[in-house]
């Protein structure tokens, strides 16, 4: 108190001065939290949290990247490995597409658990991703998961909660905020020392944590297919992103505690506002969005492509579309049957048959991804007032572990099966002229069928969608911040 | 010994304070109003699941009908056989692994709209089919994936997560508040056992939320469910006695963390992480540690084991095909049936991958149910460490949600889904035709409900879990208790 008297009877009108006393409250206040054994214990046990979650999230990250990697090795050497062998029959077989983590996992698994880890890429069909890891977890898994993320949006703000419930009302009740406010200290100057005392604590937490997802990135980063630099710039938003919303939990902290007539209403509110957000309301607004907007069965989703795909021949040579696309090919060739046709007919049937298909699987699971989509947005709208329902998705998206990466992959992987099919059809055409039955492609054409590499997006493509989220975080963060202004510019000292 | 009347004085006193108090009503309001919602939103979920299983079974019957139908046509010679055995209703093989596949249910129990559990991760039905059991073991229902991260607002996530708030916001404070007040001490004073009053205050703090959750809960389960109530009432017990258990241990650490003798802030604060700790953080550490000392394993192994046995089969059919053709010639008298290409050729080249792949993939199943439930297994275990856990289980198991039931519905999947192959491969290994006649016995799939004590073995160990954690407890209250300060 004393060094701050003398602070404050220094001029304080200069800038200078205002910034000697928010220094010097600032420096108090750290010394006060470094000396409350409850506050360090909840800081270390909080920083050995995110030590354990990066430590665990390494682990699965190791382990799933080679087994990933493995797999698709091994998926390869079965491909090429085929032998001789009717070529229709080879895209049937198809391959597998085993969708890579993103570096960033490391910090939010996302959807990950949720969604599918494998596609099979076969003959006429667009495949649903397999294979949710969650479904071998069980259900202890469904109560939590130790990641970065769930650290950062639920443990983080109640360390900022702890922090900050107390510095005016405790002051207040001490009967020292009165002393202070008669020593000529402005509230605002005690509000930003306060203020840039826990930001300095929660810093401190946090950058080791940063510092081991960098070197995380640099170890799980393959720079053949994705730019570090991308990374870092994913990071650099992601960090833009939990800054505004653990520093809006900071700010309304100390608000509740200027407003607040003692310290037990300011945690009361602080705990039910952390509650809410952490908790109740992202529930709720699951539940609200998954009843008003539903999703189709797998079976309706199905029964509707089937239909569709009624339109399509298929192998089916007495379908209406089969001999209309007969008619017109032997009249594109001016012949009047298959047979003169200098091209095998069975192989532009096949590529016939597979384009009106990827029309319709496009259709379907463009639909279903904007129905996602939709979803997804609603559930974030309350985002500007609740943020855990802004930085979940947010989190989600810049780490590459949302739906719409998900999606992103799975177009891939739907690109790369149609590759398959086309190179496949277009050897049955040339090379099967006179309509073999026994005709068997050469080994060496699966050898010349790409394997499966995916080029996960760029931030650049990530950000867009998620600026309505960064907007409700910036927007969280400026009310929490206006509103711990207003709370101590009618600050009671008693 | 507790002294009674000291008790009974301190139960009624207590209850005219609290009776005074907003802090009670406000969290009647939100017992009524939460397992309200979720007994709705548990409804909903059984709704719905209901109608996804009523349209695969219209789905099953409108296939084998239209089927039926076709073969009848083809019997009777007004319809030519198709040329593709996969179309051919006659085809054993074909129609079992995938045309007349049948929809095995699980059918969810009357308590089921209490807890989500895992049903959430399956589909409402498993399409069962004579091909290997990774084709429909692993299918899954449409849902959108931020959904099943957030989990649902089911009545198991408002009693595991909501039920001890509501307990604590009345007994944070039920040494320090009265202390605070200068009242411990003159209670102490009085010729009666502090032990005793303690005890009434206490039972009256965490006894009012605890009795009004469980009456709530029965009157919300009675209008939902009705009669068919009764018929649960086995599971009813075990919930209610479950709810009990639970509250008794939130009510016993409040109890323990105010024998600490410091003020209602700390105390509030340490039981808010308490309840972190207990319900999310040592969760997540439990999992995490299962998932790193035995990790799930790949399933990615099991595809190339079946993708393995396509390519071995078709080598070891066309060695096979190349042999016969060496010793019979083309020309055979049954030559056609066996070239490459031909309807039955590509039954048997199917016929001899399916065996194949059906081998390889039930050992690897094997190993990857070890290894889960190695990893279950010491999950378990360490659930010891976290009341919230083995509620959360103990929820699951009793609305038949859980990994209990859902093992069994899978063990029982298994053993009807090698009943349908022989059904199916039977006819096909002896190349019999299907006949109108078999398709009216296909093998159909109907889940045996576990019994009596199989249940109690599922929902014991977390019960008796919980009671040990809360006899600990107990037994710390007990001695913090005996030591606290009356005076600040």
């Amino acid at each position: 108190m004393n060094t701050l008297a003398a602070d404050v009877v220094a001029p304080t009108t200069t800038d200078s001065g205002h910034w000697r006393v928010i220094r010097t409250i600032a420096v108090k206040e750290w010394l006060d939290i470094y000396r409350d054994s409850r506050l360090r214990w909840l800081a270390a046990l909080t920083a050995l949290l995110m030590l354990c979650a990066l430590l665990f999230g390494a682990n699965q990250m190791q382990r799933s990247e080679r087994d990933q990697a493995a797999a698709a090795q091994a998926d390869r050497q079965l491909w090429i490995s085929q032998g001789a062998k009717d070529p229709h029959a080879a895209a049937h077989f198809g391959q597998y597409a085993f969708k890579p983590q993103s570096p960033l996992a490391l910090a939010d698994l996302g959807i990950d658990a949720y969604a599918g880890t494998a596609v099979w890429l076969e003959a006429h069909k667009q495949n649903e991703v397999q294979f949710r890891p969650a479904r071998d977890s069980g259900l202890s898994a469904r109560l939590g998961n130790l990641s970065l993320a769930f650290v950062l949006q639920t443990v983080m703000p109640l360390l900022a909660v702890m922090l900050g419930f107390a510095a005016f009302s405790g002051e207040r009740e001490r009967g020292t905020l009165r002393q202070l406010l008669s020593l000529g200290v402005r509230p605002v100057d005690l509000l930003l020392g306060k203020g840039l005392a826990i930001a300095a604590l929660l810093t401190v937490l946090l950058l080791p944590t940063f510092a081991s997802i960098v070197m995380g990135m640099w170890l799980f980063t393959d720079t053949a297919l994705l730019s570090l630099v991308d990374q870092w710039v994913r990071l650099a938003w992601l960090s833009l992103g939990y800054l505004f919303y653990i520093g809006g939990f900071v700010l309304l902290a100390l608000a509740a505690s200027a407003f607040a007539a003692t310290s037990r209403t300011a945690l009361a509110l602080l705990l039910g506002f952390w509650l809410i957000n952490c908790f109740l309301m992202p529930r709720l607004m699951t539940d609200w969005v998954r009843d008003s907007q539903p999703l189709p069965t797998a079976l309706e989703f199905n029964a509707a492509v089937a239909e569709e795909r009624k339109r399509d021949f298929g192998h089916d040579e007495s379908h209406p579309a089969f001999v209309a696309f007969r008619d017109e090919v032997l009249l594109q060739y001016g012949v009047t049957n298959v047979e003169a046709l200098p091209v095998n007919f069975r192989g532009l049937s096949l590529r016939k048959s597979d384009e009106v298909g990827y029309a319709i699987y496009d259709s379907h699971f463009g639909a279903l991804q904007q129905a996602y989509a939709r979803q997804d947005r609603w559930r974030a709208a309350p985002g500007f007032i609740l943020p855990w329902l802004a930085i979940q998705p947010f989190s989600m998206a810049l780490a590459g572990t949302d739906s719409r990466s998900h999606h992103h992959f799975t177009i891939a992987a739907e690109q790369h099966r149609r590759t398959i099919q086309t190179m496949i059809s277009d050897d049955v055409i040339h090379n099967n002229r006179h309509a073999d039955p026994s005709y068997s492609a050469p080994p060496a054409l699966w050898a010349e069928i790409p394997a499966f590499t995916y080029l996960p997006p760029s931030s650049a493509w990530a950000l867009p969608a998620q600026l309505v989220n960064l907007s409700a975080l910036a927007f969280w963060c400026g009310v929490a911040a206006l509103l711990a202004l207003c709370a101590v510019q009618r600050l009671k000292p008693v | 010994m507790v002294n009674t009347t000291a008790f009974m004085a301190a139960m009624r006193c207590e209850w005219r304070i609290l009776r005074l108090d907003p802090a009670l009503w406000l969290v009647q309001v939100m017992i009524v109003a939460t397992v309200a919602y979720a007994l709705h939103n548990g409804g909903v979920m059984v709704e719905r699941h209901n109608a996804a299983v009523a349209a695969a079974m219209t789905e099953e019957a409108g296939r084998l009908a239209h089927l039926r139908q076709s073969l009848a046509d083809i019997e009777s010679g007004s319809a030519a056989p198709p040329s593709m055995p996969f179309r051919d209703p006659r085809n054993a093989l074909f129609m079992g692994s995938g045309a007349a596949a049948t929809h095995a249910v699980l059918p969810l129990q009357p308590l089921a709209l209490t807890a989500v559990g895992q049903s959430d991760l399956y589909p409402a039905t498993l399409r069962v089919s004579a091909a290997t059991r990774d084709t429909f073991i692993f299918s899954d229902e449409i849902a959108n994936p931020s959904h099943l991260l957030s989990g649902s607002f089911d009545l198991a996530f408002v009693l595991v997560f909501l039920y001890p708030l509501w307990i604590l916001a009345l007994t944070y404070n039920l040494v320090s508040g009265e202390r605070e007040q200068g009242t411990l001490a003159l209670t102490a004073a009085c010729p009666v056992p502090l032990r005793s009053v303690l005890a009434g205050k206490l039972l009256v703090r965490a006894g009012l939320p605890m009795l009004f959750t469980l009456a709530v809960v029965v009157v919300g389960l009675f209008i939902a469910l009705g009669d068919a109530l009764l018929s649960a009432i086995t599971a009813l017990l075990a919930l209610l006695l479950a709810i009990t258990l639970y509250g008794v241990f939130w009510a016993g650490l409040a109890a323990a963390i105010n024998g600490l003798g410091r003020d209602s802030a700390y105390n509030a604060l340490l039981l808010v992480v308490s309840w972190i700790a207990l319900l999310l953080v040592v969760p997540a550490l439990i999992n995490g540690w299962s998932e790193w000392r035995h990790p799930s394993p790949s399933r990615a192994e099991m595809v190339l084991a079946v993708r393995a046995a396509a390519v071995d089969g078709d080598r070891e059919r066309d060695a096979s095909l190349a042999r016969y053709q060496e010793e019979h010639g083309h020309s055979h008298s049954n030559g056609d049936a066996l070239q490459r290409g031909s309807y039955r050729e590509r039954t048997q080249r199917r016929l001899a991958v399916q065996e194949l792949a059906m081998r390889r993939v039930e050992e690897i199943m094997v190993v990857h149910d070890q290894r889960l439930l190695q990893q279950q297994a010491l999950s378990s275990r360490l659930g010891y460490l976290s009341p919230a856990l083995l509620m959360h289980l103990a929820l699951a198991e009793i609305a038949g949600t859980g990994h209990g039931r859902y093992g069994a519905f899978f063990n029982q999947v298994e053993q009807f889904h090698r009943g349908w192959r022989d059904f199916f491969i039977s006819k096909a290994k002896t190349e019999t035709w299907l006949e109108v006649a078999d398709y009216s016995h296909f093998p159909r799939f109907s889940f045996v409900e576990v019994r009596a004590p199989a249940f109690f073995g599922r929902v014991a160990p977390s019960v008796v879990g919980i009671t040990v954690l809360l006899f600990c407890i107990a037994l710390v209250a007990t001695r913090t208790l005996r030591r606290c300060r009356v005076v600040g």
